[in-house]
């Protein structure tokens, strides 16, 4: 592949964050998962498009963005969650991130690794009303002094068309 | 007395639940509704080259929309003429042909059906091919960039059925020289609601901004947008308007001429365009347009599945799959003379708002999808529903087209266009679907309940 794979000492390291994060995440500890979530973090996701293989000259792109965040973005989003005014997350919905096929790469600059893992997320709410919503991940995180810090995310949502009524939450 | 009288009084302001849940309901809206109103397909700017191609529906009918050889753009059923398979599986794209993965006929882009295997073997040359072409709507026709399709031949023409709307749709697609353009792709949601939800919704309830919306509006709002206030706690209505009473569709605005942005954490470089551009603006639209409207938060909304907010830039086509289910496309839709810059900024704007990670409207779906299932329990769907805030307060005004109404918060919208989804589907066809744009004509046209 061209990649160079991370030590091992690294790949466990940093499985070990994304599943920290996954509970993070799940469990709305947003200030927690904001401090590992770099200043400069740019937070994107696609959803995908329908083209025909061998139709290359799209004049119009093939995904469309969903998030295209950057820290300031983050916080308001996380801001609005804090205000008590989101009614559809009243009751406390269930969710839970799972994580898999994480592999560790070394990136470009020393101390930043690419890391590539695919999440799942499922979510109950009001009476039998279930939802999963999968996509794949590439990171990019940095080694730091106070440990590993999330820099770069591009997530591709697997659906074309979004099957829930929100998204108030994190890939 | 025709049975769907029930169903909705405009006079009082109420509709029957059963008309968020009821198939048979439904059925004859597909016929009656979205198989006879002029319905948006696409806009000019995504099929610019001949063999361009967009997928998309009229009601649960499927289309292809084609740009032609010559320039002009057709529009077909997407499904082949032989044993009804879907033709293309293609969100957009480019091609010379569209052939069918059932048994291979071949038709070009421009719907003729040009290659059979076997033609010769199997079907001994018999197969006259000039009458298996796919099926074409009734009529296509374009407005300042947006491209609309009927079904019905007899719907009268685009201009006369956008009426007095195109008014206030100028304000957007005529402002600038060079129109408009959709920046990318459609975010598409499915969302387990009745249709005419999020239209009623969209079309005038600026009512529930303040209380659905309290969250999003604490963390994004840098201005005041048409008096409204988190929480609800008061609302200054003097500043914005409610327009309905042509044919169905209908406008809210504010006059102050920048609140569109007003829902941008930082609006700076949004507002920054608009003044350097008022004076164009103004020059083309006239004083009025151009200083109270381009650049206020207005909710814009042609009957009956099409709504677009300038400033928050966003542009939505809802499309019914059933009685309590619709798909959501929202766009990013900008001034082509925009800078780069802004055009990023609002893409990433009606991302953040209005996709399908959008701050405001994750508020609205879970509402929604309650009040669609609100209106299905035995008990529950006997019950009615109301929108009658502020009956009564209809006026003219010598400045503006249509009815009018002061404010955001007012439910005089939802009480028009239900009324017009009650004439078209009392109507037997479009002779009999009455065509009003003032409040005169409105009056004059009015039809009693029983």
């Amino acid at each position: 592949m061209g990649e160079q794979q991370a030590s091992n000492e690294v790949y466990i390291a940093l499985q070990r964050q994304l599943y920290q994060e996954a509970r993070l995440l799940s469990s709305e500890q947003y200030d927690d998962w904001l401090a590992m979530v770099s200043e400069n973090i740019h937070y994107a996701m696609e959803m995908p498009q329908r083209r025909f293989r061998e139709d290359k000259g799209h004049r119009v792109p093939d995904k469309t963005p969903i998030f295209n965040d950057d820290m300031a973005a983050l916080m308001m989003r996380i801001g609005r969650f804090k205000t008590g005014f989101v009614w559809s997350e009243n009751p406390i919905n269930s969710i839970r991130h799972i994580v898999s096929n994480v592999e560790v790469f070394e990136a470009e600059l020393a101390g930043q690794y690419k890391v590539y893992s695919v999440i799942e997320v499922h979510r109950s709410r009001l009476d039998a009303e279930r939802k999963r919503l999968t996509a794949g991940r590439e990171d990019i995180w940095q080694q730091t002094a106070t440990g590993y810090q999330l820099i770069k995310r591009n997530a591709v949502l697997d659906d074309g068309v979004v099957l829930d009524s929100n998204i108030n939450f994190f890939f | 007395m025709n049975p769907l009288d029930e169903l909705v009084d405009f006079k009082t302001g109420r509709q029957k639940r059963i008309i968020y849940s009821d198939p048979g309901i439904y059925e004859q809206e597909q016929e009656k509704i979205f198989g006879r109103c002029w319905l948006f397909l696409t806009h000019e700017c995504q099929i610019k080259e001949p063999g361009d191609f967009v997928r998309t529906f009229m009601g649960e009918d499927e289309v292809l929309v084609v740009r032609q050889k010559e320039g002009d753009i057709k529009a077909f059923l997407n499904t082949c003429t032989h044993r009804g398979n879907r033709l293309c599986k293609a969100d957009h794209g480019n091609s010379k042909k569209f052939i069918c993965n059932y048994h291979g006929w071949s038709f070009g882009f421009d719907g003729k059906l040009n290659g059979v295997p076997l033609e010769k073997d199997a079907y001994k040359d018999q197969l006259d091919k000039s009458k298996f072409g796919l099926v074409e709507v009734a009529q296509i026709a374009s407005y300042k960039g947006l491209v609309f399709a009927t079904f019905d031949e007899t719907a009268p023409s685009l201009e006369d059925y956008l009426g007095e709307m195109k008014w206030y749709l100028d304000i957007w697609l005529d402002a600038m020289p060079e129109g408009t353009e959709l920046i990318g792709t459609a975010m598409k949601v499915e969302l387990p609601v009745n249709w005419k939800l999020p239209v009623e919704n969209v079309s005038g309830d600026g009512y529930h901004l303040g209380w659905a919306h309290a969250g999003a509006m604490t963390v994004s709002s840098s201005m005041s947008v048409g008096g409204l206030e988190v929480g609800n706690t008061s609302a200054d209505n003097s500043g914005a308007v409610s327009v309905a009473g042509m044919n169905g569709h209908a406008v809210l605005a504010a006059l102050d001429g920048q609140s569109g942005y007003g829902f941008y954490p930082d609006p700076t470089s949004a507002v920054d365009y608009l003044e350097k551009n008022r004076q164009t603006v103004i020059d083309r639209l006239g004083e009025y347009r151009g200083k109270k409207m381009w650049g206020s938060q207005i909710n814009m909304t042609v009957f009956p599945n099409l709504q677009m907010l300038p400033g928050l830039n966003w542009f939505r086509v809802y499309h019914p799959k059933g009685p309590g289910k619709f798909e959501m496309w929202t766009w990013a839709m900008v001034d082509k003379q925009m800078p780069d810059e802004l055009k990023q900024t609002i893409l990433n704007n009606v991302s953040r708002t209005f996709g399908p990670a959008g701050l405001f409207d994750n508020d609205d779906g879970d509402n929604l999808q309650a009040i669609t299932e609100q209106s299905r329990g035995w008990r529950t769907k006997q019950m009615d529903v109301y929108t009658n805030m502020a009956i009564g307060g209809e006026h003219s005004r010598d400045e503006m087209p249509g009815v009018v109404s002061e404010g955001l918060v007012c439910e005089q919208n939802q009480r028009y266009v239900y009324r017009r989804w009650l004439e078209m589907m009392k109507a037997k066809d479009w002779s009999e679907v009455p065509s009003y744009n003032s409040l005169e004509e409105a009056r004059a046209t009015e039809q009693g309940n029983g």
